[in-house]
């Protein structure tokens, strides 16, 4: 039913209400919507401005596991009523043995852009599904999608990437979104089954852990904006990031390295390197655990990750170590880089606080540049914004997945 | 161009890696490739064959970034100092630095970046920076200031004074723009911005000549300067002024600024009409039955009296903004989007108006507000603003009726209106299409409106299309419903200010949305006759329009005879 609330400009409220317990009454109160005079469109009566404005861009289906990350998926998702107007499903599916069931609330959130602009309304649906109706979500989500949208499917956590349910609702998707960065362990093994899917499907993939790194991104290839600098870029030799740990082992299936090894699949990707040996394990302890923190702490710090890579002259050696740090697990905390060329060095480092990414680049051992660049760190909004704007094929993503699935070198298949 | 801001085409999103490195060698094999040096381009089959295969991507690509790909900007500007002449003035205050000022905030300048701020006035660099600070405060996009943001912004702020008659003054230019090179690292580029009264302009152009800072350096450094509008007053200082800058700067070094080119709705028209496949067919003079746009100003002419009285809304929004959205629109596609393809089609444009002093005469109208209310508040008239001569025959309206003489216009008229003080700001281009050849529907009780798309340059940016369709129920009635996209309910994001956009453009070297010397001179030759035709005409009787109406009567007469309105707002 519709819903008399006060309007503010720019932020979406709730403007209709109703339940549902098959698809044909979710068809109906989507109808009734649109319907009902109170949000439908008045035609030819330009003094009533303030009217509903339908607006879908696309069809969003949120794959949400458990009833908290439905509400969280929401949340962001209305905040981007304004920004991304879509037919939104949240969709989770509970007791599977027991019998077939399906309830739904059907909402409409409304947003006025500005005090003379028309409302702009969209669609959300929260569908639980009991039983054996909430193994076929593809079912139930197909005939909810609007005809010739885009469909974009944002599977927040783990993705059962060899499920049948799986296969069924990717198979009716444009675009997959994840957060590889929130994986389990080192998250490597999904990445690489995430890789798979760039291979074998036309879908089109967006991790919030690549979307996140743009920051980055933009500070590392402003060092080579510079005429004196760019002819090192071609002649890297090594490439270091340190990630975040919690870990005192700091053994590397313990924390999540997915956006550390993101930041050298970008860079493999936009330097054409190839991988000569794969990532694998660095035994013995790291020195500086051993001249310092394992002082304090009888435990051992692991040494991180190695690989190799060619760029057909020479090799550049890659590696991953951790520290311990209070950062979030597998927070990227430095970047670094050092090329060689014809006898002179050049040497960066890439650091980010808080709201501010520091660049720092050495020539033959001087300082010659000292930039912070102020780039605040997104939020979930944000990241969800991005990676629907990314329309059509992303190369510099997908680039930087399969150059990082090869790095991991596992083959995972997915 | 070694390359600009990269604005995708829809579509461009699409193309691999793997596409672009064989659309970069298969260059190679015709033509050489940009930016390699001669020694390093393929010469024999196999080198060709190898770049073609990608092998020599390496080869090909030394001088590109191409970490930049995928980001913002796929190529930063180059260090520079942009040197903005009249910067104690109100367009450098209202819109120059605040856009400089976002565009640092949001990374989009070059670290090596220098705002030398000059003036005529005697100032210290820090009370400069602090008057400037103060002005952000009140004009900038998004507030409050970014304070880490706007530290590191007013460290790149310098300020030369400088009397623009004094010729000294333009050799101390040269020492502090020389001593700024080498203390920023600023590499001897240098963009000229000329936020100066126009009268100014010849004389600063003349003086940077003199002293050579017009002069481009081999190793890269180079000059460009960005002129304002007017560009000059008529055909004949528009004509006089072109010479002038022409005596010291290449025309690909001139970026003459309109900012309405530099909005994001004008810019995409460009989007609209060529990057969808279902318009441009139907946008010629067999569906079309006419075209209006309107650019509507509730405001009064505010403090600008003086200006105003020697400008019009004939020098002040025909000549230009007007001009250049009937351009836009009617242009042919051009074949590529590189800046002189693009000019080259909207001066067509403009050559093929043909209005004369007799035509004018008839095909253009002209209107002067009186006393009146607009948005509940009651406006004096024009002849009571302050500055302005109470006999004044200055108009603050036009309308006018423009023909387009060529395959796909021709009969189709093109009606354009500007004014003050009417009931709302608006800018809008309408494109009205012919009638159904045939009445089906004879019984309908109201006849369907023809289709109407309506393209909104503000406020409230979108686009509306107008098709009939059935009423429900048992009768076959047809009424006119509309399908509304406004911009900001599918992409309510921040867009960037028209001089941000511009001014990174001039930057980058990118003059797409600068207006050419031709295209100045051909939009002039179409507003001289006008103004050439009411100099022989007896004084006008205005006021001729209250504030708060669309305009004088004259103005819907001159549609009415050929049997049309202006569509109501």
């Amino acid at each position: 039913m519709a819903i008399n609330t006060p309007l503010k400009v720019g932020e979406p409220v709730l403007r209709w209400s109703a339940r549902a317990h098959s698809i044909e009454e979710v068809e109906n109160e989507l109808s009734r919507i649109w319907a009902g005079h109170e949000l439908a469109p008045t035609v030819n009566e330009p003094e009533t401005r303030r009217i509903s404005a339908r607006t879908s861009v696309m069809n969003l289906i949120v794959i949400a596991r458990r009833p908290e990350i439905a509400e969280h998926s929401a949340a962001a998702i209305q905040a981007l009523t304004g920004r991304h107007p879509s037919r939104t499903m949240l969709i989770g599916s509970v007791d599977p043995d027991g019998p077939s069931w399906l309830d739904a609330r059907v909402e409409a959130h409304c947003v006025l852009p500005r005090e003379d602009a028309p409302e702009t309304c969209s669609e959300t649906i929260h569908i639980t599904a009991g039983g054996e109706s909430g193994r076929h979500l593809a079912a139930i989500v197909a005939p909810l999608i609007i005809h010739d949208l885009p469909v974009t499917v944002w599977w927040p956590g783990e993705v059962p990437f060899g499920s049948k349910p799986a296969q069924e609702v990717l198979g009716i998707a444009d675009r997959l979104i994840v957060d590889g960065s929130t994986w389990s362990g080192d998250g490597l093994g999904q990445l690489t089954q995430l890789a798979g899917l760039l291979g074998s499907t036309r879908l089109v993939v967006s991790d919030f852990a690549i979307v996140r790194q743009s920051r980055w991104r933009e500070a590392i290839a402003s060092i080579f904006d510079d005429p004196d600098f760019l002819p090192y870029l071609r002649s890297l030799r090594r490439v270091a990031v340190t990630y975040a740990t919690h870990d005192e082992t700091g053994a590397p299936a313990s924390t999540n390295l997915v956006k550390p090894v993101y930041h050298v699949g970008w860079l493999a990707s936009r330097l054409g390197l190839t991988v000569v040996k794969p990532l694998s394990t660095v035994s013995g302890p790291s020195p500086s655990s051993r001249a310092g923190r394992a002082a304090a702490s009888k435990t051992t710090m692991a040494r991180g990750l190695v690989a190799q890579l060619s760029d057909g002259r020479g090799e550049v050696s890659v590696v991953i170590r951790p520290v311990l740090s209070t950062m979030p697990p597998g927070t990227t905390l430095r970047v670094e880089l050092l090329a060689e060329r014809r006898g002179s060095e050049l040497r960066a480092d890439v650091t980010a606080e808080a709201e501010t990414v520091h660049v720092r680049v050495w020539q033959d051992g001087v300082e010659v540049l000292d930039r912070r660049f102020s780039a605040a760190r997104r939020t979930e909004v944000d990241l969800l914004a991005e990676a629907i704007e990314a329309s059509g094929r992303d190369p510099v993503g997908s680039g930087s997945l399969r150059a990082a699935a090869a790095l991991v070198g596992r083959n995972e298949g997915a | 161009m070694a390359g600009k801001t990269v604005v995708k085409a829809p579509g461009a999103a699409n193309a691999t890696d793997e596409t672009k490195a064989s659309a970069v060698a298969a260059s190679a094999v015709a033509a050489p490739i940009p930016g390699v040096k001669p020694k390093d381009q393929p010469r024999t089959m196999k080198e060709v064959r190898e770049a073609r295969e990608g092998k020599r991507a390496s080869r090909a690509k030394p001088h590109e970034n191409v970490l930049r790909e995928g980001l913002r900007l796929e190529r930063v500007a180059d260090p520079a100092i942009l040197v903005l002449m009249g910067a104690t003035g109100d367009l450098a205050h209202r819109k120059v630095i605040p856009a400089l000022y976002q565009l640092w905030r949001t990374n989009l300048l070059p670290h090596e970046f220098v705002l030398l701020a000059v003036g005529r006035r005697e100032y210290d660099e820090e009370t400069f920076r602090k008057e400037i600070h103060a002005s952000l405060a009140q004009f900038s996009r998004v507030l409050p200031l970014d304070v880490a943001a706007w530290r590191s912004f007013a460290e790149r702020i310098c300020y030369q004074r400088l009397d623009f008659a004094d010729p000294a003054g333009f050799d101390a230019l040269v020492t502090r723009l020389d001593a700024l090179d080498t203390e920023r690292g600023t590499r001897g580029n240098r963009l000229f911005y000329l936020a100066t009264q126009p009268s100014q302009f010849a004389e600063i152009v003349a003086q940077i000549g003199r002293v050579g800072l017009d002069h481009e350096h081999h190793d890269g450094g180079w000059r460009r300067i960005v002129i304002e509008k007017p560009f000059g007053r008529d055909l004949e200082s528009a004509k006089r002024l072109n010479r002038e800058v022409g005596k010291v700067f290449r025309e690909s070094q001139v970026y003459r600024i309109d900012h309405y080119l530099g909005k994001e709705t004008v810019r995409n028209l460009l989007v609209f009409r060529f990057g969808n496949g279902i318009f441009e067919p139907l946008w010629n003079r067999r569906y079309v039955d006419h075209v209006q746009i309107t650019v509507a100003e509730s405001l009064g002419i505010e403090s600008r009296g003086a200006f105003y009285e020697e400008t019009g809304a004939s020098r002040d929004v025909l000549q230009n903004h007007l001009l250049q959205l009937v351009s836009l629109i009617a242009m042919e596609p051009p074949a590529t989007f590189d800046a002189d393809a693009l000019r080259d089609e909207k001066v067509k444009v403009l050559r093929a108006i043909g209005l004369d002093p007799a035509s004018a005469a008839t095909d253009v109208v002209r209107g002067q507000y009186g006393p009146g209310w607009v948005a509940a508040n009651k406006v004096v008239g024009y002849r009571e603003e302050k500055d302005v001569d109470p006999t004044s025959e200055t108009e603050t309206y036009v309308a006018a009726r423009l023909m387009i003489d060529d395959w796909r216009w021709s009969g189709v008229p093109f009606y354009v209106r500007t004014g003050k003080r009417l009931p709302k700001r608006a800018t809008e281009i309408a494109i009205q299409y012919r009638e159904v050849p045939h009445r089906l529907f004879r019984d309908a009780a109201v006849d369907p409106d023809p289709n109407l798309l309506v393209i909104r340059v503000q406020p409230d940016e979108g686009i509306m299309l107008r098709f009939g369709a059935k009423v429900p129920g048992l009768g076959m009635d047809v009424r006119s419903v509309t399908m509304d996209f406004t911009y900001g309910s599918a992409f309510n994001v921040d867009s960037p200010d028209a001089y941000e956009t511009l001014i990174l453009d001039a930057l980058q070297g990118d003059a797409s949305l600068f207006t050419r010397a031709d295209e100045v001179e051909e939009a002039w030759s179409i507003v001289d006759p006008c103004i050439e035709a009411w100099s022989t005409e007896p004084a006008p009787d205005f006021p001729n329009y209250d504030a708060g109406t669309w305009g004088p009567a004259a103005a819907d007469a001159l549609l009415a005879r050929d049997g049309r309105r202006w569509r109501r707002f």
